[in-house]
């Protein structure tokens, strides 16, 4: 129980959020693109993948969102992503949702983030940016999950690092190849948006208007 | 001209990799179920903690779909309203894009 409540507590702050959320989802024109972005967060996190480890797992799909609206408004759309298949699937389940939360929600997204700030006013490709920060957010969701059960889970030899290697083994390593192929994916996606509705991504100022601009005249 | 489908080719190429890495580890790796990642987790817990997996049950009581056919529904009712707001959206944008 005691767990469960500590799990949530990462969480909170994105429920504290939802007000702050609604006033910037508001700047007119962006609620179609908070639905695609929202959208490939349902639709990847329900593809459930084989991996080379002989085992399954699903993609994250935050790596959009984050580019385009931040982590926050990211963690709010994966809270409804995970409440619908912690209440309908028992995939996860709600005793695990802060958990689960804090790993695809959060910490995730964050480090998308934190790639996304870094490469956003350099030379590096957009396309190359998308790539890297969904691939990146992908992978640290699982590095998170590992880090939580290791930390609930300590190994009798070995404790918490021989126990973060194991289920590093199960949850990283089938996802590498997913986050991968995700990254692609959804960079593709964004430069169907780019030519689409790059006014969209200029006035949220995903990127310069200079980059866009850029990224239009070599695709057409 | 410049050569202007490098990422369709390159979501091709790794698409079809992808496939292809999946038909080599299903044909030659022995053993290999195809579960979960989750269920395989749950089987380190269960030996990591040395109680049997049927042991743990969740703090918060649980609806389970009776059967693997209600979760497959459920799961394809998720990706479906994903596919619906995406596919929406961008036939919305090209419509607009279209009259101005």
């Amino acid at each position: 129980m005691v767990r469960c409540v500590v799990d949530c507590c990462p969480a909170l702050p994105c429920a504290g959020n939802i007000p702050v959320e609604k006033s910037s989802c508001s700047r007119p024109g962006s609620t179609p693109l908070l639905g695609v972005t929202g959208g490939f967060i349902f639709i990847l996190s329900s593809l459930k993948l084989p991996s080379v480890t002989g085992s399954c797992s699903h993609p994250t799909g935050t790596g959009l969102s984050t580019i385009s609206f931040g982590p926050w408004i990211t963690a709010v759309v994966c809270a409804i992503v995970l409440l619908f298949q912690s209440l309908f699937l028992a995939h996860g389940g709600l005793s695990v949702l802060g958990a689960n939360i804090v790993s695809m929600g959060i910490v995730g997204p964050l480090v998308g983030y934190a790639i996304y700030r870094l490469l956003r006013d350099t030379s590096v490709n957009i396309y190359i940016t998308v790539f890297l920060v969904t691939a990146l957010a992908d992978m640290f969701t699982y590095v998170t999950t590992s880090l939580e059960l290791a930390l609930a889970y300590p190994a009798e030899t070995g404790g918490f690092a021989s126990s973060f290697i194991m289920f590093m083994g199960i949850f990283a390593v089938t996802q590498i190849p997913l986050a991968i192929v995700e990254g692609i994916v959804l960079a593709l996606v964004f430069k169907y948006i780019v030519a689409l509705k790059p006014d969209i991504l200029i006035r949220l100022k995903v990127f310069s208007e200079d980059k866009i601009n850029a990224a239009r005249s070599e695709n057409s | 001209m410049k050569f202007q489908y490098t990422l369709e080719v390159l979501t091709l190429i790794a698409i079809v990799t992808f496939c292809a890495l999946f038909l080599y580890t299903s044909s030659t790796m022995t053993g290999a179920e195809f579960a979960g990642s989750d269920n395989v987790g749950s089987g380190l817990i269960a030996k990591l903690s040395g109680t049997p997996i049927e042991n743990f049950s969740p703090l918060i009581p649980q609806w389970q779909p009776p059967s693997g056919e209600i979760e497959a529904c459920l799961f394809a009712l998720q990706a479906a309203v994903g596919g619906i707001l995406v596919g929406g959206v961008f036939g919305f944008w090209m419509g607009q894009k279209k009259k101005a």
